[in-house]
C-alpha cells in the first residue's frame, strides 16, 4: 500500500535534488530544469494532499503550477537565446553586472573555457535529412 | 439719463476695461503701437462721466448727496458680509474727477515720452489697473473694499516704479517703496480690526460713523485706533518716518511719478483721513499728532529739497512737503470744525494734484530733451531751447511757490488760515497748533526758494546742455506740450475760480453728508465758510516773495556757489538729513544682523539632519559588499533564511 508518506518522500527528494541543482550548477538551462524540478516536487505535494483528504483544490493548485510553469519556460528559454546571443556562454558566472558598483567580480580560479567564436546561434538541421553530427556548441 | 448711482460704476469700469484692452494689444506685435488709444480713451471718458456726476450733484436736489450703488455680497463669513457697493458724496466726486481729468493728459503726455520704449503696452496696462485702483479707493463704501483699492494702487506702484526692471537702483526703489508702505499698512490693517471691532463688527462706512455716533467708545481705544489708521496714510502718503521711499521712487518714468507720486496715489492718505473723519473728531489726540507730524514732515522735506542736485528728487521732497500741509490742515479739525479742516487739506490736493503734475512732466520734457540727464548742474539757460516747457514750468513753479492769485496760493492760504484759527483757540492743545503755524510759515518761504532754485538752474544763466542731449536738443513734440499747456491753465486759474471769491468749492463739499456728520458730532451745528484772512494772506505773499527773490539773488546766473559760512548747511541738505544713513544702521543693519544669526541657525539645523541621514548611509556600507550578483549566491541566501524559518516553526510548534 502507498501511503501518504511515500508521496511526500518522493516530493521532497525531488525538490531536493532541484534544489541542490539549482545551487551548484552553472548552466543556464540546467538551472532552469532543477528550478521547474522543484516545482514538480511542491505539486506532487499539492497532488498527494488532495487525495488524502479528498479535496479538490489542491489539484486545482497543481493544474495552475503547471500552467505558470509552462509560461515560466517559454520565457526563460527566449532569454537564454538572447542571453546565449550576447556572451555567447550560458555560464550563469558571466552574468555579474548587477553587483554593488565597486565590487570586483567573482572570478574561477580555473579560467573558464574560451568563448566560442562562431557568431551562428545553434540551428536545427532541415528535415529529412540525417542530422550531420556536431560538436556540442555550450561545454559547460 | 445715467442714474447717478450708476455712474461711479461706469468709471469705475472703464479704466479696468481700458487696462485689459491695453494689455491685450501688447500681445499681437502690430497693434503695440496702439497701446495708448484705450487708455486715453477710457480715461477721458471716464473724466466726463466724472464731470457729469459733479454737475449732478451741483444741480441736483441739496437734500440728497449721497448716492449708493447696488450692494452685492463680497463675501461673508458667519454673520459678517461685506458687500461690495460704491458710494458717491462731494468729497468721492472731486477726487474722482481730479484723479481722471489729470491722468488724462498724463497718459496723454505719456504717448510722447514713452514712444519708442518696449514695454509701452505694459506701461498703458499698468496706468489703467492704476486709475481704476485709485477710484475704488475712492468710491468705495466699505473698509474691506477700500483696502482693496489701496493695496492695488501700492501694487501698481510698486509695478511702474520698477518699471525699468532691469536696472539695479530703479528694482530697489521698486522694493523699497513696497515694503516701506507695508509697514504703515500693517499698522492700517491692525487699525480698521479694531475700528471694526470697536464698531459693532460692521465693515461699511455708513455703519461704522453711525455706530461710533450713537455709542461713542472710551477715548483711549478711539486714539489708539485712529492712530492706527494714520500708520497706513503716514506710510502711503509719505509722511515724517516712512516718508524715504518717496524720493527712491523717482527712479520710474517721469509721467509716472507725475501720476502716482504727485497728483493722486500719495494723496490716498489724506483722502482716507477726510472719509474718516467722523471717526477722527472723536480723538481730537490723534488729530494734534496728525497735524504735528504733519508739520515736522512739511519742514524736514522742505529742507532737503534745498539741496538736491535732482530736479525730480526736488519736486519728489515738495510734495513730501506739500503732503505735510495737507496733514497740518486736517489736523486742525481738533480745534475748529471739521468742514473747514477738509475743505483746506481737500483743496489743496487738488491744486496740488494739477501743479505737481504739471511740474513733473515738465521735468520729465526737460528730461526728455536733455537724453535722460536730469541733474541741474548739467544744464542751464534751457528758457531760449525749450519757450513751452519754460512757461508752463513758470507757471506750476509759481503756483507750488504760493505767488499771490494762482491756485497754490489761495488753497495754501486757506491751510494757512485753519492753523492760524486752531492756534487762537483756547482749548488745551493750541500751544501745539501754534508751533505747527510757525512750521508752516517757514515752510512757505522754504517752498518758494527751493521751487524757484530749481527754476532758475534750470532755465536761467547761459545755455548750457548735456553731452547726452545731442547736437541738437529741442523743444517736445505736440504731444507732450498739450498736456503741459493744460495743466498750466488750470494750475493757474483753478484756484482763483473755485475758491477765494465764489466758495463753489468749500460749499459743494460741505454739502459732504458724512462732513456735516463729523461737524455734528465735534459740536459745530452752523456751517462756516473759509474766509479770507488778509494779513494772513499778506504774510503769506510775503513769505513767498521773499523766498522768490531770495532764490533769484542767488542763482540767477544758472550756477550754484554756495558760501563757506552755508556749506555745512548745504551739505546736510544734500544728504537728506542722513536720515538714509540712520536708517539703514539702525533698522537695516540690525534686521541684516538677524538675518546672518538665523542662516547660522539654519545651518546648524540642517547639519543635525545630515547626521541623521548619515546612518541608513553607513548601514548600506556595511551590506553593500553582499550585492555579489552571482545569481547562486542569491539563491543560497533564499535556502538559508528559509531555513532558519522552517526551524523555528518546527520548533516552536514541537516545543
Amino acid at each position: 500500500m502507498i501511503s501518504l508518506g511515500h508521496f511526500l518522500t518522493i516530493g521532497g527528494m525531488l525538490f531536493a535534488i532541484g534544489l541542490i541543482g539549482f545551487t551548484t550548477r552553472r548552466n543556464l538551462i540546467t538551472m532552469f530544469l532543477c528550478a521547474e524540478m522543484m516545482l514538480q516536487g511542491v505539486v506532487l505535494n499539492l497532488l498527494a494532499f488532495s487525495r488524502y483528504h479528498a479535496d479538490l483544490s489542491g489539484q486545482v493548485f497543481a493544474l495552475f503550477i503547471v500552467t505558470v510553469a509552462a509560461c515560466e519556460a517559454g520565457i526563460a528559454l527566449a532569454l537564454f537565446v538572447s542571453v546565449y546571443r550576447r556572451s555567447r556562454s550560458l555560464d550563469i558566472s558571466v552574468w555579474q553586472a548587477l553587483r554593488e558598483p565597486g565590487l570586483l567580480p567573482i572570478v574561477d580560479r580555473e579560467p573558464l573555457p574560451p568563448p566560442i567564436q562562431d557568431s551562428r546561434d545553434p540551428h536545427l538541421p532541415v528535415a529529412g535529412r540525417k542530422p550531420q553530427r556536431q560538436e556540442e556548441l555550450s561545454r559547460v | 439719463m445715467f442714474e447717478p448711482s450708476t455712474l461711479p460704476l461706469i468709471v469705475l469700469g472703464l479704466p479696468l476695461l481700458a487696462s485689459l484692452a491695453s494689455s491685450l494689444c501688447g500681445i499681437w506685435p502690430g497693434c503695440r503701437q496702439y497701446a495708448h488709444l484705450p487708455t486715453i480713451v477710457a480715461f477721458a471718458v471716464a473724466a466726463v462721466f466724472a464731470s457729469i456726476l459733479f454737475g449732478m450733484m451741483i444741480t441736483g436736489n441739496h437734500s440728497q448727496l449721497l448716492f449708493h450703488s447696488v450692494a452685492w455680497t463680497w463675501f461673508h463669513a458667519g454673520n459678517v458680509e461685506v458687500a461690495f457697493q460704491l458710494t458717491a458724496d462731494p468729497l468721492a466726486a472731486v477726487m474722482l474727477a481730479t484723479v481722471t481729468f489729470v491722468a488724462t493728459w498724463i497718459a496723454l503726455f505719456s504717448v510722447g515720452y514713452m514712444h519708442d520704449d518696449p514695454g509701452y503696452a505694459r506701461y498703458f496696462a499698468l496706468i489703467g489697473l492704476f486709475v481704476f485702483s485709485m477710484c475704488l479707493l475712492v468710491l468705495a463704501n466699505d473698509l474691506l473694499l477700500m483696502v482693496a483699492g489701496w493695496e492695488g494702487v501700492g501694487l501698481c506702484s510698486y509695478l511702474l516704479v520698477g518699471y525699468y526692471y532691469a536696472k539695479p537702483t530703479a528694482a530697489a526703489a521698486a522694493r523699497k517703496a513696497f515694503l516701506v508702505t507695508r509697514l504703515g499698512d500693517a499698522g492700517m490693517i491692525l487699525g480698521l480690526f479694531m475700528l471694526w471691532q470697536i464698531s459693532g463688527f460692521q465693515t461699511s462706512f455708513d455703519g461704522i460713523f453711525r455706530h461710533l455716533a450713537e455709542s461713542p467708545p472710551e477715548p483711549r481705544t478711539i486714539t489708539l485706533a485712529c492712530l492706527l489708521l494714520f500708520c497706513g496714510a503716514v506710510g502711503k502718503s509719505a509722511q515724517f518716518p516712512l516718508y524715504v521711499w518717496l524720493p527712491d521712487a523717482m527712479e520710474g518714468p517721469t509721467p509716472v511719478s507725475a501720476l502716482i507720486h504727485a497728483a493722486t496715489m500719495v494723496t490716498a492718505g489724506v483722502y482716507l483721513l477726510a472719509r474718516m473723519m467722523p471717526v477722527f473728531v472723536l480723538s481730537p489726540d490723534a488729530l494734534m499728532l496728525v497735524a504735528v507730524i504733519g508739520g515736522l514732515t512739511a519742514i524736514v522735506a522742505a529742507f532737503i529739497a534745498i539741496g538736491q542736485h535732482d530736479l525730480k528728487r526736488v519736486l519728489a521732497y515738495s510734495t513730501v512737503s506739500q503732503l505735510g500741509y495737507m496733514f497740518m490742515g486736517l489736523g486742525t479739525a481738533a480745534m475748529i470744525a471739521p468742514n473747514l479742516a477738509v475743505i483746506a487739506a481737500i483743496f489743496h490736493l487738488v491744486t496740488h494734484a494739477f501743479f505737481k503734475a504739471l511740474l513733473f512732466l515738465a521735468a520729465g520734457s526737460v528730461m526728455h530733451a536733455m537724453g535722460n540727464v536730469i541733474d541741474l548742474r548739467k544744464f542751464s539757460g534751457l528758457r531760449v531751447l525749450m519757450p513751452v516747457t519754460h512757461l508752463t514750468f513758470l507757471c506750476g513753479a509759481a503756483a507750488l511757490a504760493g505767488i499771490p492769485l494762482l491756485s497754490g496760493f489761495w488753497s495754501k492760504d486757506q491751510i494757512l488760515d485753519v492753523l492760524y484759527q486752531a492756534s487762537l483757540c483756547d482749548q488745551p492743545g493750541a500751544g501745539t497748533f501754534r508751533f505747527v503755524f510757525v512750521c508752516s510759515l517757514i515752510t512757505a518761504a522754504m517752498t518758494a526758494f527751493y521751487t524757484f532754485r530749481a527754476y532758475f538752474l534750470t532755465f536761467w544763466g547761459p545755455l548750457k546742455t548735456p553731452p547726452e542731449a545731442g547736437d541738437h536738443p529741442h523743444e517736445s513734440p505736440r504731444v507732450m506740450l498739450w498736456p503741459l499747456i493744460v495743466l498750466a491753465i488750470g494750475a493757474v486759474f483753478l484756484g482763483i475760480v473755485v475758491e477765494p471769491f465764489t466758495h463753489y468749492f468749500s460749499d459743494f463739499l460741505s454739502g459732504t453728508p458724512w462732513l456735516q456728520e463729523a461737524n455734528r458730532i465735534a459740536g459745530f451745528n452752523e456751517f462756516d465758510r473759509p474766509h479770507l484772512d488778509g494779513l494772513l494772506a499778506i504774510t503769506g505773499s510775503i513769505l513767498a516773495l521773499a523766498g522768490v527773490a531770495l532764490a533769484w539773488y542767488a542763482y540767477r546766473d544758472g550756477t550754484e556757489t554756495v558760501g563757506s559760512s552755508l556749506r555745512s548747511c548745504q551739505r546736510l541738505s544734500q544728504d537728506k538729513l542722513y536720515i538714509d544713513e540712520l536708517y539703514a544702521s539702525a533698522i537695516v543693519k540690525p534686521i541684516e544682523a538677524i538675518a546672518m544669526i538665523s542662516r547660522f541657525f539654519d545651518g546648524v539645523i540642517h547639519g543635525i539632519a545630515r547626521l541623521i541621514s548619515l546612518v541608513p548611509r553607513l548601514l548600506a556600507e556595511v551590506l553593500k559588499p553582499l550585492q555579489t550578483g552571482l545569481v547562486q549566491f542569491y539563491a543560497l541566501g533564499m535556502i538559508l533564511g528559509m531555513a532558519v524559518f522552517l526551524t523555528v516553526v518546527i520548533v516552536r510548534t514541537s516545543g
